[in-house]
């Protein structure tokens, strides 16, 4: 009977592992992890001006209002205005519809680009993180690129000349052994298969390096997630003070309770 | 209190019976004096309930009950109004929430056989309850028209299409439309937040004067009404307040720890109380990948599934629901906790909890040929459990329940 039932999990473990399917970042197998920093204004105002100059001009953040960005991001009114809001007819209190009409995009995209307030809750900043990170050149699509979290997507990759050009390489890698050790030969040395698919950008071919564009998609995506939940560091903050006050009175209350206890007890 | 009371207290009590009812169901209700934690899930049930109907009027502030607005009017709440995020997360929270300590109180009834003569209405009603919030939270999450608001509505409704001859007219009819529109969302608007409202407070009220009628249970399953005081009071009682008061206070306070690490920290609960697919407005032209529900009702939904025809799903995931109605006549034992049945009863009831926590894990995933056949094992399992009950509850050696609490 043991042995059945081991055999039993063994086989759906098994079959579980394979189950999941499609890795959450597609063809790029888990997505880097991304761990947003609500409270650095610094970077927020950085991701937002990366957002509007380079993102708002297809995308919308309809949800969203600019006076509301102005205040959380600790930006004076007079310079938001100045710098960050396009359209001599934008209010501060009127929500950022975008400034593509979705008649126009569908024929330029074939597809209107999707409002992105509320992306990184749908699809999680992990995800949004990755995506923008994984561009890589491909002949075969109408822009020239492709993307190795959501293939076929029909968005350029707006940021090349930052990131520059990323193709796809083939590598050297150690094979893995059965017993999950890395597999040797009788000299002792590793061996190797060659496998492709690794994303590799070519050095010198745009104005940033690797670091400095992964920190201006980190400032990007930290502000999408804020955009995505703007309550959420008062959110976090409030936590404790909610969690703190049931402590309290949940101490409070047992020792009523435990002195009332004694006359029945 | 009735002797001393003034004037004004007299004149009114004798044309309102404010002091005899507070005297019966609270000040004096005898409750049994030694019961364990299970025994707080009720009350926690009834400030849950308090919870969903205060935040509910406020998201009505703000809400827009039609198919263009109903998303944006959430994301209104969430960011315009004052703490509105405050009030939607208590909400949500407070959907899951419910469910969860609704799940432990009626665990708690299996356990302890708190369905046992004469409690067998305050279980029926329970289980009423039970069935009018699985309505109930269905509605509320169509509300927001997010995309598993539409799709899981979609799912649900053509149940209702499975239904042989009137099938079809039915799922029209319970639209409004010939597919969601927003002729669904005003009226599962007007049935979340008025008619299901209604019921349910209506339905806790008769739950609560039943119970108080026989008495609540214990976990030894001991009659305390067998050994009175002179004044006809349990011995083994102590009063409703302010013992049981100051008892439940502290079961709130544990659980307003864990309601605030969850509604603060982890509103999304790991998008098993609010999916992430909701992030997205209602498509009805692009299907989600993989649609599922809440965790609430996953269990119910791997039944659903684990049957391949629809009609023949939809009736087994009815009758899983129906079976827990006739629970207090299945159980045959002498004893009605779990402490003093045989072994029988505790293996049934350990494979039974395993069986259905693997059907929740099970309602949650995407379906593969082995979850299928696990489905179906689990469906086979839960069944088992309820309709052999009279049989191994009555062949079982009990031990015997002691007279005294």
């Amino acid at each position: 009977m043991k042995k059945f039932l081991l055999v039993a999990f063994l086989l759906i473990g098994y079959q579980e592992a394979f189950a999941a399917g499609g890795a959450p970042c597609g063809d790029y197998g888990e997505c880097d992890s991304f761990k947003p920093e609500l409270n650095n204004i610094e970077s927020l105002q950085l991701g937002a001006l990366t957002f509007i100059n380079h993102c708002y001009g297809c995308h919308s953040l309809k949800y969203s209002r600019w006076g509301r960005i102005a205040k959380d991001l600790d930006i004076p009114e007079n310079i938001f205005n100045d710098n960050l809001v396009f359209g001599a007819n934008v209010k501060l209190g009127d929500r950022m519809t975008g400034s593509m009409k979705p008649a126009v995009s569908e024929t330029w995209f074939g597809i209107a680009p999707p409002d992105l307030t509320l992306v990184t809750r749908l699809h999680g900043s992990d995800w949004v993180y990755t995506y923008l990170r994984t561009f890589y050149e491909d002949s075969l699509m109408p822009y020239g690129v492709n993307n190795m979290v959501y293939p076929g997507a029909a968005m350029p990759n707006v940021l090349a000349s930052m990131q520059g050009q990323q193709i796809l390489s083939c590598k050297d890698v150690p094979i893995i052994a059965s017993n999950g050790g890395v597999r040797r030969d009788e000299m002792g040395n590793d061996i190797t298969e060659e496998k492709c698919g690794y994303l590799k950008t070519i050095q010198g071919s745009g104005t940033l390096s690797v670091q400095e564009f992964d920190k201006v998609i980190y400032n990007l995506v930290n502000f999408m997630t804020y955009v995505g939940e703007p309550s959420r560091s008062d959110r976090e903050r409030m936590g404790w003070y909610a969690i703190l006050f049931f402590v309290v009175f949940t101490a409070l209350a047992y020792l009523l309770f435990r002195e009332y206890e004694k006359d029945y007890h | 209190m009735t002797q001393k009371s003034s004037g004004f207290f007299n004149w009114i009590n004798s044309r309102l019976p404010i002091v005899n009812t507070y005297e019966r169901h609270l000040s004096k209700h005898p409750v049994p004096k030694k019961v364990n934690f299970w025994y707080m899930f009720g009350a926690l049930a009834s400030v849950v309930l308090i919870i969903q109907i205060v935040s509910g009027i406020w998201l009505m502030f703000g809400y827009e009950n039609t198919e263009e607005g109903a998303f944006a009017s959430i994301e209104y709440i969430m960011r315009d109004i004052e703490y509105g995020w405050v009030i939607r997360y208590m909400h949500t929270t407070g959907a899951s929430m419910f469910f969860a300590v609704v799940y432990l109180h009626m665990f708690r009834g299996l356990l302890y056989g708190s369905y046992h003569k004469p409690r067998e209405l305050v279980w029926v009603f329970g289980m009423t309850i039970y069935l009018v919030m699985m309505a109930e939270g269905f509605l509320g999450y169509v509300l927001p028209y997010g995309q598993m608001s539409y799709w899981g509505a979609q799912v649900i409704i053509s149940l209702f299409g499975a239904i042989p001859f009137i099938g079809e007219s039915l799922e029209i009819w319970v639209r409004g439309d010939y597919y969601i529109s927003g002729a669904t969302i005003s009226r599962f608007f007007a049935l979340h937040v008025v008619a299901l409202p209604l019921i349910l407070i209506a339905l806790v009220f008769m739950h609560l004067v039943a119970l108080h009628e026989v008495g609540a249970g214990n976990p030894e399953g001991v009659d305390i009404e067998k050994h009175l005081d002179e004044d006809g009071v349990p011995l083994d009682s102590i009063p409703f307040f302010p013992y049981k008061v100051l008892n439940a206070l502290v079961a709130i306070g544990i659980f307003g720890i864990v309601f605030s690490i969850i509604m603060f920290f982890f509103p999304e609960g790991g998008g098993y109380m609010l999916e992430l697919a909701n992030f997205e407005e209602a498509n009805p032209l692009v299907t989600p990948e993989h649609i599922a529900p809440v965790w609430y009702y996953s269990p119910y939904y791997a039944m659903l599934r684990a049957v391949p025809d629809k009609l023949g799903g939809l009736v087994v995931m009815g009758a899983a629901i129906a079976i827990l109605f006739v629970v207090p006549w299945l159980d045959r034992s002498k004893a009605a906790s779990i402490r003093y049945k045989g072994i029988l009863s505790k293996i049934a009831m350990t494979i039974f909890i395993i069986s259905w926590l693997m059907l929740a894990w099970l309602g949650t995933v995407p379906v593969t040929a082995l979850r299928t056949t696990l489905s179906i094992i689990g469906t086979i399992i839960y069944f088992a459990f309820f309709l052999l009950m009279p049989i191994y509850t009555s062949i079982e050696k009990t031990k015997p329940v002691p007279e005294r609490l």
